[in-house]
C-alpha cells in the first residue's frame, strides 16, 4: 500500500514538475531565512549567520537533485527520452523505416487477419448460455464411414426416451419456406424445430414467447421470426405478435421475436416453424433419415459418458431394428465442431503459415536492424566509454524496434480490418455459415501484444549484439571490415527467411496442384452456358399432384421457347450442390441383400430433356418422354453406369426391373436408359450409383430449372423469371446461378486456402528477395575497398559477380534444403485439404525451391554487378 | 532518518522541516550532527507514503514555512517502525552481550 500511494505520487509528480520545483525553493528558502534568524539571535553577524546556516543546510543543489529524484518516476522520463530520441532516429532514415514498417505491417496485417477468423470460429464461445454443453447428433453409416448422417425421427424419439445423459435433445431442419402476407411474398430461409431446441439453446424472446412443446406436438400454426425479420418486413412493430401470415399459403401466427444476434446452425434463418412429429407412428416405415437433432448435456455429465451411453443405445437400436438399423450407430460431437467442421483444417494451415510469414517478417526487420546498428557501432562504443550502461542501451535500441513493431501493429490493424472483410467474402459458404466473424477489441488487443511480443523478439538480438561494449574495435572501425558476430547472425537470418519462405511456398504449391486437379475433373457433364434456379410451389395452392406435374411440364416448355435458350428441362437437385437424397434399391430377380448390405443409390427426379440440357451422356436405351411423365403410366426409370457397374454386375441393364424406397409404395419399373456417370457432393467423390425418376412419379413441390443457353447463361435470368411470374406472380425464383458457379463452390474451400497461401507465399517470397538484397548490397558496401583492390589486381568483372552472387547462392542452398525439410515434415498435416497428389508431391516440392532459387539469385545479382563495376581508383579513395 | 522524523513530529506536533532538522539534533545532544538539507527528501518520501501531510504557515516569527503533520497512518507507521526498530536493537544488544561472555 506505502508502495502503491508512492508510485502514484511519481506519477503525479510528472506533471507538475514546475510547480514542484518552486515549491520546493520556497521552501528551503524558508529554511534558511528561520536558521539565519535564530543564528542572529544567539548573536552571529548577519554575514555570519547566512554562513553558518548554508553550511548546516549542506550542499543545496544536492539537496534538491535528491528531492527531485524522490519526487518522479524516473524511468518513464528515461523511457520518455527513449522515444524521442529513437523517433529522431528513424526520421532521420526513412528507407528505413519504411521498409521496417512495411514488413511488419504485412506481417502482422496478416496474423491477425488469420487470427480473427480462427478465433471467432474456434476459441470464441458459441453465443448461447454454457455452450460447451451444447453437442449434435449423428447417425452414422458405419458401411459408408459417413460420421455425419442426418437422423432417423424413430431413433430420435428412442434415444430421448433411453437416454439419461442429456437434459434435452431437439430435432430441427432447415429448408425455405413462401412467406406471404396478403401483399407480398418472398422465399424466406426457415428452419423446423421440436419443442426442445430453443429452450436448449437458452434463447429468450425479445418480444412475445417461442412455442410450447404441446404447440411443436399439435404441429400448431405457430411461427417465431428473426429480428432481421421484424424489422425488414414488420419495421419493427410490436403489433406483430399475433399477425397472421401465410406460410407455404397457410395461415401462420407470429408468437414470438428472436434476438438479434441469435442463430443457430445456419446464420440466415428468418423463422422458426414448429417440427410437429408424432411419436406414436410408426415412423420406420413411413420416412427414412433427413434431420438434425442437437442436444444439451445434463451439468456434470462429460461428452465420454454421452458418447457411451449413445453407443449403448445405437447397438440396442441396431439389434431391435436390423432391417432399419443394420451398420448404424450414433456420433455425439461437440456443437462447435459441427459448426466449424472441415474449416477447421483450413484455418490450422493458414494459422501455420501467417506464423511463418511473420517469422520471414521479423527476420527481416532484424536484419535491417543490424545493418543499421553496426553503422552505429561506433556510436555506442563511444556512449559505453562515456558510462552509459549495458542495460541502459540496449533499452535505447529496444525502444526503437518496439516503435517500429507498434507502427507496423498499427496499419497491421488497419489491413487486417480490410483483410477479414475480404476474407469473409472470399471464404466458402460453409466457413461462414453457422458462425458470425467480427472484429472488435480483442482482436485489436491480441494486435498489440503480438507487435510488442515480436519486436522485442525481433529487436533483442540485434541491441545485444550492438551494445556489445568492445570499445576499441568499436572505435577502430573506420577499417571497415565486416565485424564477425554481426554479419554471421545476418546470414542466418536471411537463411532463416528463405527457409519459412520455401516452406509456404512448397504449401502453397500442394494447394494450387490440387485446385488445378479439382478443376481438371470431368464432372460427368457439360457445365458450360446452363443456368439453373429454383422454384417452389405453395403445397395448399398446388396440391395435387397433377398439378405440380402440369407446372413444371409446361414451365420447362415455355422456357425451352425463350430466345437464345437450346433446351430446358429440371431437376429435384442439381449435381455438386451438396443436397441430395439417397435410399435403398431392390432389382428384381435378385434375392434381397443381408442387413446392411442393402443397395443404396442416389435419387433424382428429372424432367425429360434433362440429360440433354445438363450435356450428360446417353449411353444405352432412350431418355424419358413427355409420356412417360403422366402419372399413369408405369414406373420407369434411368440408371447412372455405375448403377450397372456395382448392383447389375455388368448385365444387359435396359429391361431390368428395379423399385427405390422413395415412397410408401413402391412398385417396380423398368429401366429405360443408362447415362454417364456424374460427380456428386463434391469433385473428389467418386461417383454414387444414382437412379433417375420421372418427375410424375416423384414429384417435388420444388424443382429446380436447368437452361442450355446459346452463349451467355446468365442474360437468361431475366427472361427465365419473367416466364415464371407470368405463370404464376406469386412465385419467387431464387438460387439463380450458373452451373459454373455451382462447380466452382465445391472447391471454395480450397480454393480459398490456395489463394490466401498463395498469397502469403509471394509476400514472404518477396520479404526474403529484399532481406538476400539488403545482406549482399551492404556486404558489397562494406567490402568496396577489397574488391577494388582485387580489380586493381587483374580480378575479372566476371569473377567479382560470380564471388558475390556465390556467397549469395550459398545462404538460398542451405535455407532452400531447411525449408524443404520442414515442408516436408509439416505437409501431412494439409492432406485432408489435397486432392490427387500426395503430401510429398514431388513436382511441388522442386518447383517450390527451384522459384526461390531464381528470385533469389535475381536479389543477388543486382548488388553483385554494381560490385563488379567498382572502379578500383574511386574504391581506394573512398575512405 | 524515518523514525526519528516522526517520532519528533509526535513529541512536538505540526513543524516545518527547519524545526524538525533542529530538533533532532538537539535529543541527540548535538552528538548526531546531520546536514539540515537531507531532511527534505525523507519528508518528501514520507509525505507521498501519506504517514505525513504538508500545508504552509506563518512560523513563530512570522515567517512563512511549510508545515507537516503526522496522518493517523503516520502514527500507525511510527508504532509499527518502533516496534520493529525496539526488536532489532534487543536481538544487536544479546549478541553483543554473548560475545562477552565468550
Amino acid at each position: 500500500m506505502k508502495t502503491l500511494w508512492r508510485v502514484w505520487a511519481r506519477v503525479t509528480g510528472l506533471f507538475r514538475k514546475n510547480w514542484r520545483d518552486r515549491e520546493m525553493a520556497q521552501e528551503f528558502e524558508s529554511h534558511l531565512q528561520m536558521h539565519i534568524d535564530d543564528n542572529i539571535r544567539a548573536g552571529m553577524s548577519p554575514e555570519q549567520a547566512r554562513r553558518e546556516a548554508l553550511v548546516k543546510f549542506g550542499g543545496m543543489e544536492a539537496a534538491k537533485e535528491s528531492v527531485r529524484r524522490t519526487s518522479r518516476l524516473l524511468w518513464i522520463e528515461t523511457a520518455a527520452r527513449d522515444v524521442r530520441y529513437a523517433l529522431r532516429g528513424l526520421r532521420l532514415n526513412p528507407g528505413f523505416a519504411t521498409t521496417a514498417v512495411l514488413s511488419l505491417t504485412l506481417g502482422i496485417g496478416a496474423s491477425v487477419a488469420i487470427y480473427t477468423v480462427a478465433d471467432n470460429l474456434l476459441l470464441r464461445p458459441l453465443p448461447y448460455p454454457d455452450a460447451k454443453q451444447l453437442v449434435m447428433l449423428y447417425e452414422v453409416n458405419q458401411p459408408r464411414a459417413v460420421r455425419h448422417n442426418v437422423i432417423s425421427p424413430a431413433n430420435y424419439f428412442d434415444w430421448k426416451a433411453q437416454s439419461s445423459a442429456f437434459s434435452s435433445i431437439g430435432g430441427f431442419f432447415d429448408f425455405h419456406i413462401i412467406l406471404g402476407d396478403g401483399k407480398r411474398t418472398e422465399e424466406v430461409d426457415a428452419q423446423a424445430v421440436s419443442g426442445e431446441v430453443l429452450p436448449a439453446l437458452r434463447v429468450q424472446p425479445i418480444r412475445g414467447r417461442i412455442f410450447t412443446p404441446q404447440e411443436d406436438k399439435d404441429d400448431a400454426h405457430v411461427a417465431v421470426i428473426s429480428y432481421r425479420l421484424w424489422q425488414n418486413w414488420f419495421g419493427g412493430d410490436d403489433a406483430v405478435i399475433g399477425r397472421q401470415l401465410q406460410v407455404n399459403s397457410q395461415p401462420c401466427t407470429v408468437i414470438g421475436v428472436l434476438p438479434p444476434d441469435f442463430y443457430f446452425n445456419t446464420r440466415t434463418s428468418d423463422i422458426w416453424l414448429t417440427l410437429g412429429l408424432n411419436p406414436s407412428e410408426n415412423l420406420r416405415k413411413t420416412q427414412g433419415r433427413w434431420m438434425w437433432a442437437v442436444a444439451r448435456l445434463k451439468p456434470g455429465v462429460s461428452l465420454k459418458q454421452a458418447r457411451a451411453e449413445m453407443t449403448g443405445i445405437a447397438q440396442r437400436l441396431e439389434i431391435a431394428y436390423p432391417e432399419f438399423n443394420k451398420g448404424w450407430g450414433v456420433n455425439v460431437e461437440p456443437l462447435r465442431d459441427s459448426f466449424v467442421g472441415e474449416a477447421k483444417t483450413s484455418l490450422m494451415v493458414l494459422l501455420g503459415a501467417v506464423t511463418l510469414l511473420l517469422c520471414v517478417a521479423c527476420a527481416n526487420v532484424a536484419n535491417l536492424l543490424l545493418a543499421r546498428y553496426s553503422t552505429r557501432r561506433r556510436e555506442m562504443a563511444v556512449r559505453g566509454a562515456l558510462g552509459a550502461a549495458r542495460g541502459r542501451l540496449i533499452r535505447q535500441l529496444l525502444t526503437e524496434s518496439v516503435i517500429l513493431g507498434l507502427a507496423g501493429g498499427i496499419s497491421g490493424v488497419v489491413l487486417a480490418y480490410f483483410a477479414v472483410a475480404g476474407l469473409v467474402e472470399l471464404a466458402p459458404r460453409d466457413l461462414t455459415r453457422s458462425v458470425q466473424i467480427t472484429f472488435d477489441l480483442r482482436i485489436v488487443l491480441f494486435a498489440f501484444l503480438l507487435s510488442v511480443v515480436t519486436s522485442i523478439i525481433f529487436g533483442l538480438a540485434p541491441s545485444i549484439m550492438a551494445s556489445h561494449g568492445d570499445l576499441n574495435r568499436g572505435l577502430h572501425e573506420e577499417s571497415r571490415t565486416s565485424t564477425g558476430s554481426g554479419s554471421r547472425m545476418r546470414r542466418w537470418l536471411v537463411v532463416l527467411e528463405i527457409a519459412c519462405s520455401v516452406a509456404l511456398m512448397a504449401g502453397a504449391g500442394l494447394l494450387f496442384r490440387s485446385l488445378v486437379g479439382l478443376q481438371n475433373v470431368d464432372p460427368g457433364m457439360d457445365a458450360r452456358n446452363v443456368l439453373s434456379f429454383r422454384v417452389t410451389l405453395p403445397t395448399q395452392h398446388y396440391k395435387e399432384p397433377q398439378k405440380k406435374i402440369d407446372f413444371f411440364a409446361q414451365a420447362a416448355d415455355k422456357l425451352s421457347q425463350l430466345p437464345g435458350v437450346r433446351s430446358s428441362s429440371a431437376t429435384s437437385y442439381v449435381p455438386l450442390n451438396g443436397i441430395g437424397a439417397a435410399t435403398g434399391v431392390k432389382i428384381s430377380g435378385q434375392p434381397p441383400a443381408k442387413p446392411g448390405e442393402e443397395f443404396v443409390a442416389t435419387i433424382r427426379t428429372v424432367l425429360p430433356g434433362y440429360f440433354r440440357t445438363m450435356g450428360i451422356p446417353l449411353k444405352r436405351g432412350r431418355d424419358f418422354n413427355a409420356a412417360d411423365d403422366v402419372e399413369s403410366t408405369p414406373h420407369r426409370f434411368i440408371v447412372s453406369e455405375a448403377f450397372v457397374r456395382q448392383f447389375l454386375r455388368d448385365e444387359e441393364p435396359i429391361g431390368k426391373q428395379i423399385s427405390a424406397e422413395m415412397d410408401k409404395e413402391n412398385p417396380f419399373g423398368e429401366i429405360v436408359g443408362v447415362v454417364g456417370d456424374v460427380r456428386d457432393k463434391t469433385l473428389d467423390n467418386e461417383p454414387t450409383p444414382t437412379v433417375y425418376y420421372i418427375h410424375s412419379h416423384l414429384s417435388y413441390g420444388e424443382m429446380v430449372f436447368v437452361l442450355r443457353a446459346e452463349n451467355d447463361a446468365m442474360s437468361l435470368a431475366d427472361p427465365a423469371r419473367k416466364v415464371i411470374n407470368g405463370m404464376d406472380p406469386e412465385l419467387p425464383v431464387s438460387q439463380v446461378r450458373t452451373m459454373e458457379t455451382v462447380i466452382r463452390q465445391t472447391f471454395a474451400s480450397q480454393q480459398f486456402s490456395a489463394v490466401l497461401l498463395g498469397g502469403f507465399s509471394l509476400a514472404s517470397l518477396l520479404l526474403a528477395a529484399v532481406g538476400i538484397y539488403g545482406l549482399l548490397a551492404y556486404s558489397v558496401t562494406q567490402r568496396t575497398r577489397e574488391i577494388g583492390v582485387r580489380i586493381a589486381l587483374g580480378a575479372e568483372p566476371r569473377t567479382i559477380t560470380r564471388m558475390v552472387v556465390a556467397s549469395g547462392a550459398r545462404m538460398v542452398i542451405i535455407g532452400a534444403a531447411a525449408g524443404l525439410a520442414a515442408a516436408l515434415a509439416l505437409s501431412g498435416l494439409m492432406k485432408s485439404l489435397l486432392f490427387g497428389i500426395g503430401p510429398r508431391d514431388p513436382l511441388t516440392f522442386i518447383a517450390a525451391p527451384a522459384v526461390f532459387v531464381v528470385v533469389a539469385l535475381v536479389a543477388a545479382y543486382v548488388p553483385a554487378r554494381r560490385a563488379a563495376r567498382v572502379s578500383p581508383m574511386e574504391a581506394l579513395r573512398a575512405e | 532518518m524515518a523514525l526519528m522524523v516522526l517520532k519528533t513530529m509526535e513529541a512536538m506536533g505540526p513543524l516545518h522541516g527547519y524545526g524538525i532538522a533542529r530538533r533532532i539534533e538537539q535529543i541527540s545532544g548535538d552528538r548526531l550532527s546531520l546536514n539540515y538539507g537531507s531532511i527534505y527528501p525523507a519528508l518528501l518520501r514520507l509525505e507521498q507514503e501519506r504517514a505525513i501531510v504538508s500545508e504552509w504557515g506563518m512560523s513563530e516569527n512570522n515567517r512563512k514555512a511549510k508545515y507537516y503533520r503526522l496522518t493517523a497512518a503516520g502514527r500507525k507507521q511510527l508504532k509499527q517502525e518502533t516496534a520493529d526498530w525496539e526488536e532489532a536493537s534487543a536481538i544487536v544488544a544479546r549478541f553483543l552481550a554473548a560475545k562477552e561472555s565468550l
